[in-house]
């Protein structure tokens, strides 16, 4: 026998060896055979870190709401429902919240659960000031404790937002003693909570794993065991969806759902959620900024608005996977967002574009089709856009060439996200004009939305500059009103008001796109913002195997 | 063996070189246009006063050479510094991926060098037959496919279509184990297609090295003299052959090693497999300059390592290259 002869009987030899130990059949511990017990996630990112204090990432959010209990819990209509609160009030002035907890709960290590624990977080949180939870502690004035099973939260002013729904509870018996930077760097690599799930393990890389928590407070869920496995790839990530490797997606890019939406013993979902992209303009009036000062006039700005067919950048940008934009509130805030009628909009009317351009002075002196300003200054603009975002720099050209029907011109230039970051929030000396970019909303509430654009976010979230007084006023008067019928009004003038500024162009409200296999578990509530990956986990907790 | 002053210039040498290599390092990520705290804000939803607390936690806000000095002295301690985005020591995240990495990199070295080889020696002592040209028309065929597509086409034909080897990831998720080699063997199907991969697209400078050295070595007097003396042909293949034609092989090896160090990016990225090159990436998208000083750092030693090795290596087995 040839030299090559032998080389292919070793190689092929080897392939058959380990194409048997892969035909083995691998137990995977509650697949199949007895009562289905195992959840598995697919996703195509991981979580940073554990802990709920300085994770930022989504997938770390998605993974530690499981493990931490809030005082109060988002339900699958995306109300307040029970946490490790059983019932709150507030005062009759407003200025107080009392919580009465839970009886009988215990940490994941046996510890007994008591108000000290929350007294010990709201107070920690507060006066270390971590960020993402003490923006909604801002007006508290101290936590009382009267005994072991009721809290009470002071305020100086009353608390539309009731932030029992936005902070989990941390055991104070792990947590204490440690100073604001041992905090910011504690891996916490075994969390210990009270939520229905114990941390099971973390492989790095690879899956995260929960165990069911069989001491929790709640009523059992059917789910045993919950693994969350990464994917590099999201080709093979909807894959292994198909192939019944995982039983649930938590994102689904656009071009894959599609190809999903036939798939075999697979139901793919999409639903309105609490994000929307934007085209945002520098008009920052500061003399340092290096922003086009044209820009800072609203008639250019409406113009612009007025020139975009978001129909048309939802079907081409987006493949129709999304909602037009037009305020800043996305439709998964439900009766919050305010609706404009059709004909108030400025959308898809060009002429309308050009007769407001006209009518403050704008003329195409030298006929380069370019208009100018009375003084001469070219209607020219920068504008930028994140490179890895297809759709966003698809949507940027679609802009663009809106924008010269009506006499604008504007300068592509695509950059990587960070970059765009750096320079789009840079308050020394902004140097850009306009960009494509996008926005989650924090918390299932307008707040959040509504709070991007404030005054005092300059140097915060504020990516524009945008500074408006009465704004400013409007929204602290909103964050103060508990009663919602009451706070409707306020909440619609802003977003009235914001939307004839035009600082925003709200291009669209994308879809949510989740997939998942109807052979394996089911009674997945189709929730506003997403089965999973979103404010509430009680899909986790209500689906039961399919027999 | 070696004199000692030449031990001693390589030794100044490569110090010099590594201070050389830690100081671009840190220099060149740091001039970049963007930073590790920007996007963490955004998405976690951060005030301007939490970020300027981040930035002091991490050192961000010193002056550069005051940073630079830190980073030094961390570093002559082995302290490989603390991520921005994981929060976690360096080492603990580099020695997780660094076994990942080894573990498909070693399995696809040794196959790509053994079967590289072997190919190479076919077709250079074949020479002319229809065995060559299809080894070497196959090797570059096979080069210039990308990475990233022929992993797909496995992924499809070998793990979906014939259902024969698990298609991402290092182990089944939420596998029990009733055994170590229960274990072993299921990271041995996991293998097995990025493994394939990696082959299919490396294997053919292998080849056409192994195929041209040999060839030129079997051009030589010394051959004809074995030839003459009635050795048979697989002595003089591979007894005075591929013995005098491997030192190009050995550099090419050692470079191959170090270079996969840095991960194979495509496949890892293909088959879910958490290595250093996924790391690499996000690190850079996120900035996280702890974690990019240190990755470097790593390549270039490898690619210095491999270099002196494949340097001295030379000494060894080349008499003729030794110094006088």
């Amino acid at each position: 026998m040839g030299m090559g002869k032998r080389i292919i009987a070793v190689v092929g030899g080897l392939l058959l060896l380990a194409s048997l130990a892969a035909g083995c059949t691998r137990e995977t511990g509650g697949g199949g055979g007895a009562a289905r017990t195992t959840l598995k996630v697919g996703w195509s990112s991981e979580p940073d870190t554990m802990n709920p204090i300085t994770t930022y990432s989504s997938e770390g959010q998605e993974v530690l709401q499981l493990i931490y209990d809030k005082l109060i819990e988002y339900d699958t209509n995306l109300k307040a429902e029970p946490g490790l609160a059983k019932t709150w009030e507030y005062s009759t002035d407003g200025l107080e919240i009392t919580y009465n907890l839970q009886s009988g709960a215990t940490w994941h290590d046996g510890q007994p659960f008591t108000s000290a624990d929350v007294k010990f977080t709201f107070d920690m949180i507060k006066e270390q000031n971590f960020g993402e939870y003490a923006q909604w502690l801002v007006d508290m004035t101290g936590v009382e404790t009267p005994n072991d099973s009721t809290v009470i939260l002071k305020f100086s002013k009353p608390q539309a937002f009731n932030p029992g729904l936005a902070i989990p509870i941390l055991p104070e018996h792990i947590w204490t003693g440690m100073d604001k930077l041992t905090i910011r760097k504690f891996a916490n690599d075994t969390p210990i909570g009270t939520g229905p799930f114990k941390f099971g393990e973390w492989s790095r890389g690879e899956t995260v794993t929960l165990e069911r928590n069989p001491d929790w407070w709640g009523t059992q869920p059917a789910v045993q065991r919950i693994v969350f496995v990464l994917y590099g790839n999201e080709d093979v990530m909807a894959q292994a969806l198909r192939a019944g490797d995982v039983d649930i997606l938590t994102e689904v890019p656009p071009t894959i759902f599609d190809g999903l939406t036939g798939a075999e013993n697979v139901k793919a979902v999409s639903l309105p959620s609490f994000s929307f992209h934007h085209i945002g303009f520098n008009v920052s009036t500061s003399p340092d900024s290096q922003g086009n000062p044209l820009l800072l006039d609203p008639v250019v700005r409406q113009a612009l608005s007025n020139a975009v067919d978001r129909d048309q950048l939802v079907q081409l940008a987006l493949a129709g996977h999304g909602q037009p934009g037009s305020v800043l509130i996305p439709p998964a805030l439900g009766t919050w967002q305010l609706q404009i009628p059709a004909d108030q909009q400025m959308n898809a009317n060009p002429d309308a574009a050009k007769q407001l351009l006209a009518g403050a002075g704008y003329k195409d002196t030298n006929g380069d089709g370019v208009l100018e300003s009375p003084d001469g200054e070219p209607l020219e603009f920068r504008l930028i856009a994140i490179e890895s975002t297809t759709v966003d720099v698809r949507a940027a050209e679609l802009f663009r060439d809106a924008a010269a029907v009506v006499g604008i011109k504007l300068d592509l230039q695509t950059m990587d996200e960070n970059t765009l970051g750096n320079t789009v929030y840079n308050t020394t000396n902004p140097d850009w004009d306009i960009f494509v970019w996008g926005w989650d909303s924090g918390v299932a509430d307008p707040d959040y939305m509504l709070g991007i654009v404030l005054c005092s976010q300059i140097g915060g979230n504020n990516d524009i500059f945008y500074c408006d007084k009465k704004y400013d006023a409007l929204y602290a008067e909103q964050a103060t009103t508990i009663d919602e019928a009451a706070r409707k009004p306020i909440v619609d003038e802003m977003q009235q008001m914001f939307y004839d500024s035009a600082a925003y162009i709200v291009m669209w409200y994308q879809d949510k796109l989740q997939a998942y296999r109807t052979d394996t578990w089911q009674g997945w509530a189709e929730i506003p913002g997403g089965m999973v990956y979103n404010f509430t986990r009680d899909n986790y907790l209500h689906v039961t195997p399919v027999t | 063996m070696f004199r000692a002053s030449y031990l001693a210039r390589k030794g100044a040498q490569l110090a010099l070189t590594l201070f050389a290599v830690v100081t671009f390092n840190f220099l060149l990520f740091r001039v970049l246009p963007g930073d590790p705290i920007r996007l963490i804000a955004r998405a976690g939803h951060l005030s301007a006063d939490e970020m300027a607390q981040l930035r002091a936690t991490f050192g961000l806000d010193r002056p550069l050479v005051v940073q630079y000095g830190y980073y030094l002295r961390s570093l002559f301690h082995g302290d490989f510094g603390f991520s921005i985005t994981y929060r976690r020591p360096v080492s603990d995240i580099l020695a997780e991926r660094m076994v990942n990495t080894a573990i498909l990199l070693g399995a696809a070295t040794v196959l790509i060098v053994v079967l590289g080889v072997g190919i190479g020696v076919i077709a250079a002592a074949r020479r002319g037959s229809k065995l060559d040209s299809s080894s070497v028309v196959t090797a570059l065929l096979f080069w210039s496919l990308p990475t990233f597509w022929t992993g797909m086409l496995l992924v499809f034909l070998l793990g979906v279509w014939l259902h024969a080897f698990p298609i991402s990831g290092i182990t089944t998720p939420g596998a029990v184990y009733t055994s170590t080699l229960d274990r072993w063997s299921d990271i041995a199907s996991h293998i097995v297609l990025p493994t394939i991969t990696l082959a299919l697209v490396d294997i053919g400078q292998f080849v056409l090295i192994t195929r041209s050295s040999l060839i030129d070595v079997l051009t030589e007097d010394f051959i004809l003299t074995a030839k003459a003396k009635g050795l048979s042909r697989r002595a003089v293949i591979w007894k005075h052959g591929v013995r005098n034609a491997l030192l190009p092989v050995i550099t090419a090896s050692a470079l191959y090693i170090s270079l996969v160090v840095g991960g194979a990016i495509q496949v890892e990225t293909v088959f879910s497999w958490p290595g250093m090159g996924r790391l690499v990436y996000d690190a850079v998208l996120r900035r996280d300059y702890p974690i990019l000083e240190s990755c470097f750092l790593i390549f270039a030693v490898a690619v210095i390592l491999a270099n002196l090795a494949s340097d001295l290596m030379y000494q060894v087995l080349d008499p003729r290259v030794r110094e006088a």
